[in-house]
């Protein structure tokens, strides 16, 4: 089975047109980047459940990972780094530009395990209630009030449940309210499977960019001098976000305009003649059409019409066409084939000598 | 050999629109689809801010539609605020078919449809019945920004009488309104397609719903493949109407309407919706400033491919 997967894929990379190959790399590239940043936020990390009452006042993150709180807003610009490699060469779909941003940082002051699970909780409480709220009828800003109150209520429970030291005042409330409002919405316009895949990217962001923002690299960096990581992650964005080829994930969405033109490509001989009978019938449609648009055709006023070289020959067959009558029940008429392309005469028409 | 039997028809004159020579389709360079990176880079070089928020904004995209002479649909009233929602009385101003769309709703978010008049209230295509109050409710709900993205505090909500699709392509489909959608460079049309409503799509024209969507050549306005939730289809699944091969009726007026909504609004990369309405012929619904990608798995064809051959650098 893996040797078939494994020839499947070698296909694939030789039919693979530079379209196709080039961003696959470098969406592969970025993806094994992203991964291995991740591993070294996952190295720095000492102790992976452990609740804020055993760091006798240490912050959260001083203690897990040796970020200060005051160095806390450095690694938003890495944040937003990995935002944009997500969005423009995976294509990853999130809810919000910047939201898994936030929550990340909310993670880091809560903790790598403690984070999800809070921010998990608040939003499916948001989540489960949501229905409810929306019966009620009210404006979308109220919505939003009552569910901010809702998840600040949760939070404040989930504090007395685990730990009264719990810093989930940092926690991005608002951000967790618009979540859970643009999961509903989602949910209503493109189905839940659609609206639970966007909140599963929006979390693993989160996921990802928590422990990038944690690794050595990033720590070490912030250490040394706090313009180094604003400047180099902003002349990154600014090189980087020129990227204009195709994310990782248009390729699959995109495979089926090239996959299917190679198997139309491969089945020549029959298919060709197929298409050719195909066109003669419809060729026969048309002038068929031609017909039909000759005898529909309104006649035109004061002028001869001469359908044949014989008409010219002698005056009696030539025929003076009588001028139409206005009728203005016409424009209530069923229209046949109401194409509303000018019917066109099959007839010359000769206004002097010389056109003959 | 299309273009030959068009010439026959039509005289020489018919081919306004300059024809490009695609090549055969299978002769022609794969590198050449558009991705969503590319087209935002080709709407910040064609679209001006300013052109986008127009288009976005239905009601100040009709003005200007309207003052371009292109067709829309009628106005019934704009209501933006209150004030004036406190003034409206659905019983006295509201026709027997109506729609109320939010000005600056996406994606038929927000849009509200009644099919007929029932006593004092109004049946959706459902079946569901609206009495005045849902309807001043619906109207609320969108003047407070409900339907209109995060960034819109306020919105405006637009009614208009309910378009009653042309029966040359309705009968196409079981229910709904079918709509044209035409990609356009400056006023150059690049690829085009019709949405067909299925009882799937619960009579939407929306493709993530499973409605169909099916390719349009532009030189010859016949259908040339169809799609329904990436599957390709011969036939419509309800009605049984043959969708392949079928010539959508003013094809050549809709080209030319397309080309024009881009110009009026200010855009030069956008996407023009289009309905065929029973009294009136081919009506602009809305301009898209993001005109969405899908359209290329639809045709088969690469939006990129095309550009090329109208001479875009994509620089």
């Amino acid at each position: 089975m893996f040797s078939d997967l494994k020839s499947k894929l070698k296909r694939i990379k030789e039919r693979a047109t530079p379209q196709i190959r080039r961003p696959f790399y470098i969406g592969l590239a970025v993806g094994s980047f992203l991964l291995g940043l991740v591993a070294l936020g996952l190295a720095n990390t000492e102790s992976f459940f452990a609740l804020p009452s055993s760091f006798d006042g240490q912050a959260t993150s001083q203690a897990i990972w040796g970020l200060k709180p005051s160095n806390l807003m450095m690694v938003l610009p890495l944040g937003s780094f990995l935002v944009v490699l997500a969005r423009s060469f995976i294509g990853m779909r999130a809810f919000g530009l910047f939201t898994p941003m936030l929550i990340a940082l909310a993670f880091l002051q809560i903790g790598p395990i403690m984070g999800p699970i809070v921010l998990g909780t608040s939003v499916l409480v948001g989540m489960i209630v949501a229905p409810a709220l929306l019966r009620l009828r009210m404006t979308r800003v109220g919505f939003l009030g009552v569910l901010i109150s809702l998840i600040v209520l949760t939070l404040v429970s989930l504090q007395m449940v685990f730990d009264t030291q719990l810093q989930v005042d940092a926690f991005p409330v608002v951000v967790c309210a618009l979540v859970v409002e643009r999961w509903w919405r989602q949910w209503e316009k493109d189905g839940p499977l659609d609206a639970a895949r966007i909140a599963f990217n929006t979390f693993i962001l989160a996921v990802v960019i928590q422990f990038v923002m944690v690794s050595h690299v990033a720590l070490s960096l912030i250490e040394a001098s706090p313009i180094l990581m604003p400047l180099i992650i902003g002349i990154a964005i600014a090189i980087l976000g020129r990227y204009r080829g195709l994310r990782l994930t248009e390729i699959g969405r995109f495979a089926p305009i090239w996959l299917e033109r190679r198997r139309i490509a491969r089945a020549k001989g029959p298919d060709g003649e197929e298409v050719e009978i195909e066109l003669t019938l419809e060729n026969t449609v048309l002038a068929a059409r031609q017909d039909e648009a000759k005898e529909r055709a309104p006649p035109l006023e004061g002028m001869w019409i001469i359908n044949s070289a014989d008409d010219l020959k002698g005056t009696s067959k030539r025929r003076r066409v009588p001028q139409a009558q206005p009728n203005s029940e016409a424009q209530f008429a069923a229209r046949i084939g109401a194409s509303g392309r000018p019917l066109k005469h099959n007839a010359w028409i000769i206004k002097a000598e010389e056109d003959v | 050999m299309y273009m030959d039997i068009r010439r026959k028809i039509l005289g020489e004159k018919a081919d306004r629109r300059p024809v490009v020579d695609r090549g055969p389709p299978l002769e022609r360079p794969l590198d050449e689809i558009l991705g969503i990176n590319m087209r935002n880079a080709l709407i910040a070089k064609y679209n001006p801010r300013k052109a986008i928020e127009k288009a976005r904004d239905k009601v100040a995209a009709k003005v200007a539609l309207e003052a371009a002479g292109i067709s829309c649909t009628r106005t019934i009233a704009v209501i933006d605020d209150y004030q004036t929602l406190a003034a409206f009385k659905p019983e006295r101003d509201m026709p027997e078919a109506w729609a109320i769309k939010p000005a600056r709703g996406s994606q038929g978010d927000g849009i509200l449809l009644a099919v007929a008049k029932q006593g004092r209230n109004w049946v959706k295509g459902s079946g569901t019945v609206l009495t005045s109050e849902d309807v001043l409710h619906h109207i609320g709900k969108i003047v407070d920004g409900q339907f209109s993205g995060d960034s819109a505090a306020e919105d405006a909500a637009l009614i208009e009488p309910l378009i009653i699709a042309d029966p040359g392509l309705a009968d196409l489909v079981p229910d709904g309104l079918p709509d044209l959608r035409v990609i356009c460079l400056q006023s150059e049309p690049l690829m085009g397609m019709v949405r067909l409503p299925t009882n799937e799509s619960d009579g939407k024209a929306n493709l993530h719903q499973r409605a169909i969507g099916a390719g349009v050549s532009l030189e010859t306005g016949r259908i040339t493949r169809a799609l329904q939730g990436g599957k390709p289809i011969n036939v419509h699944p309800d009605t049984g109407s043959q969708l392949v091969g079928f010539e959508i009726p003013g094809w050549d007026r809709v080209l030319e309407m397309a080309g024009k909504c881009g110009p009026a609004v200010g855009l030069g990369y956008s996407g023009a919706d289009i309905v065929l309405d029973i009294n009136d012929g081919p009506l602009v619904l809305e301009v898209n400033a993001h005109p969405g990608l899908e359209i290329q798995n639809i045709n088969q064809l690469g939006l990129k491919a095309q550009m090329k051959l109208m001479g875009e650098d994509f620089k």
